[in-house]
């Protein structure tokens, strides 16, 4: 135990540029989370909606569309993707990107890396939606019709409203395991936190002052950012919850359970 | 399609053998995450504040850290301090087992709070002892409750063994199928048999676990 304190396996953290090279590599993961979660989103309420259609061929394919990528593991759908997608598009992307981003988006891998983490997390999301969808009651639909409205009126002014505010506990714990996730875009040589942590748990050659960090020590530096920021997530869910249930005036249900039925 | 069979035929040993060590590699972490999520989620139910505090600092380390920063912290971390030498194998089951009990630590909490305080109560009142109460009032609703995010939990963990493959090179579905696409560069013809193997694991797990839920459920 002593070996993780002894603070000449912390000299590497005040040497060169080490700690920023890390929290640089950090926020790559952050954004890659953040635009995947947009996505998935948007995609998972289209999936959601298709899963619940009248039309049976619809619902029958959005269905199998959804239970087929959840039920792999996410890094063998990076993997795929990385590998089935053509190189023109690898390429494309190479010749098209601003300069100006980081080396990490330089990477043509990386539109293989976020399609995979959209096409796997709208699986996802479109469950939870679902899921948040059919727990309404069924006579908040049999109102909706009795008061007039049409199937795609009551969906819009009372089944979504109500439905989908009732996921978004289930919504920022999976975005806390997306936030997670991205680290396994590695295995696609994305430069972000786990590809800049091994940089550093290899000796450099070309800075004669440079520290070799020993690899426990840095990446418990890395675990640590997302733990902290997980937290810092999870405490803003509980929080805006309880905001809601205030200027609603009502306890509004969340669906429980959900969280640990998808998320991990 | 011929295409599809020919490869399978040639690579069924290792296609095989893959599978069968993601079935070793969820049967001990699975074993490894009920012992210990079962233990930490006692820790959260306890009427102890340290106890308490104990678990939530487990369930919130384990449960926020990237599971693939885990396994390089362990892996290297242990082989690092030169004490002992952690097989890949050992180190990527402990920590998928480590992180999934952090999981099952608050499923299992959730589901002893979900029996209401009033049954305790009255099994007390009925004349139970506090043993009695607990071993045939509040624990078997609180299984029952338990089993089916439980379920879903191996789902996961069983989704998440490919990471092993992928971040340590233990030879599961994954790493096998990476293995056999660098001979054959086939792409659709050796994932769609990787596709099926993890389908049917998490299926079968789906379906045990309802199997389960059906035989257990008491008719009210």
């Amino acid at each position: 135990m002593g070996q993780i304190f002894d603070p000449s396996n912390w000299e590497w953290i005040t040497s060169g540029n080490n700690l920023s090279f890390i929290f640089e590599g950090f926020l790559i993961n952050l954004q890659i989370a953040i635009v995947a979660m947009a996505f998935a989103l948007i995609f998972g309420l289209v999936l959601a909606l298709g899963s619940i259609s009248k039309a049976r061929p619809l619902r029958a394919v959005s269905r199998m569309w959804v239970d087929v990528w959840r039920n792999l593991p996410l890094i063998f759908i990076l993997l795929g993707f990385g590998l089935a997608l053509p190189g023109s598009i690898y390429s494309f992307w190479e010749d098209n990107v601003p300069a100006f981003l980081p080396s990490a988006y330089q990477n043509g891998r990386i539109v293989a890396a976020v399609l995979g983490l959209v096409v796997y997390n709208s699986a996802v999301m479109a469950e939870i939606m679902r899921a948040g969808i059919v727990s309404l009651e069924r006579g908040q639909g049999d109102a909706a019709a009795a008061l007039g409205m049409t199937h795609r009126q009551s969906l819009r002014l009372v089944i979504l409203p109500q439905g989908l505010r009732r996921m978004v506990p289930a919504t920022v714990s999976q975005l806390i395991t997306l936030n997670k996730d991205t680290t396994l875009v590695s295995i696609l040589a994305i430069r972000e936190v786990v590809r800049h942590a091994r940089t550093i748990t290899n000796a450099n050659p070309f800075t004669p002052d440079f520290v070799k960090g020993p690899p426990l020590q840095v990446y418990l530096v890395v675990g640590l950012m997302f733990i902290i920021v997980n937290l810092l997530l999870s405490r803003l869910s509980t929080r805006l919850e309880i905001k809601q249930r205030r200027e609603s005036g009502v306890k509004i249900e969340s669906v429980t359970g959900l969280e640990d039925q998808i998320a991990v | 399609m011929g295409d599809y069979w020919n490869v399978l035929r040639n690579n069924f040993p290792e296609i095989a053998s893959g599978f069968l060590m993601t079935c070793r590699i969820v049967a001990v972490a699975f074993l490894i995450a009920m012992g210990v999520g079962i233990f930490v989620g006692a820790l959260r139910a306890a009427p102890s504040k340290m106890l308490n505090r104990i678990g939530l600092v487990y369930v919130e380390f384990f449960r926020n850290i990237p599971l693939l920063v885990l396994i390089y912290i362990v892996f290297y971390g242990v082989n690092q301090a030169d004490i002992v030498s952690l097989d890949r194998f050992v180190a990527g089951a402990l920590c998928l087992g480590l992180y999934t009990a952090a999981y099952i630590a608050e499923a299992v909490r959730s589901g002893v709070f979900t029996v209401g305080r009033g049954q305790m109560d009255a099994a007390l009142s009925l004349g139970l002892t506090q043993r009695e109460a607990l071993q045939k009032v509040v624990l078997p609703q609180a299984v029952r409750t338990v089993i089916p995010p439980i379920g879903s939990l191996i789902i996961a963990m069983t989704k998440n063994s490919a990471i092993l493959g992928g971040a340590l090179g233990v030879n599961d579905i994954l790493h096998r199928t990476r293995q056999i696409y660098n001979d054959n560069f086939k792409f659709a013809e050796t994932f769609l048999w990787a596709t099926l193997a993890y389908l049917i694991l998490t299926v079968s797990v789906t379906i045990i676990v309802r199997k389960l839920e059906t035989r257990l459920a008491i008719r009210r």
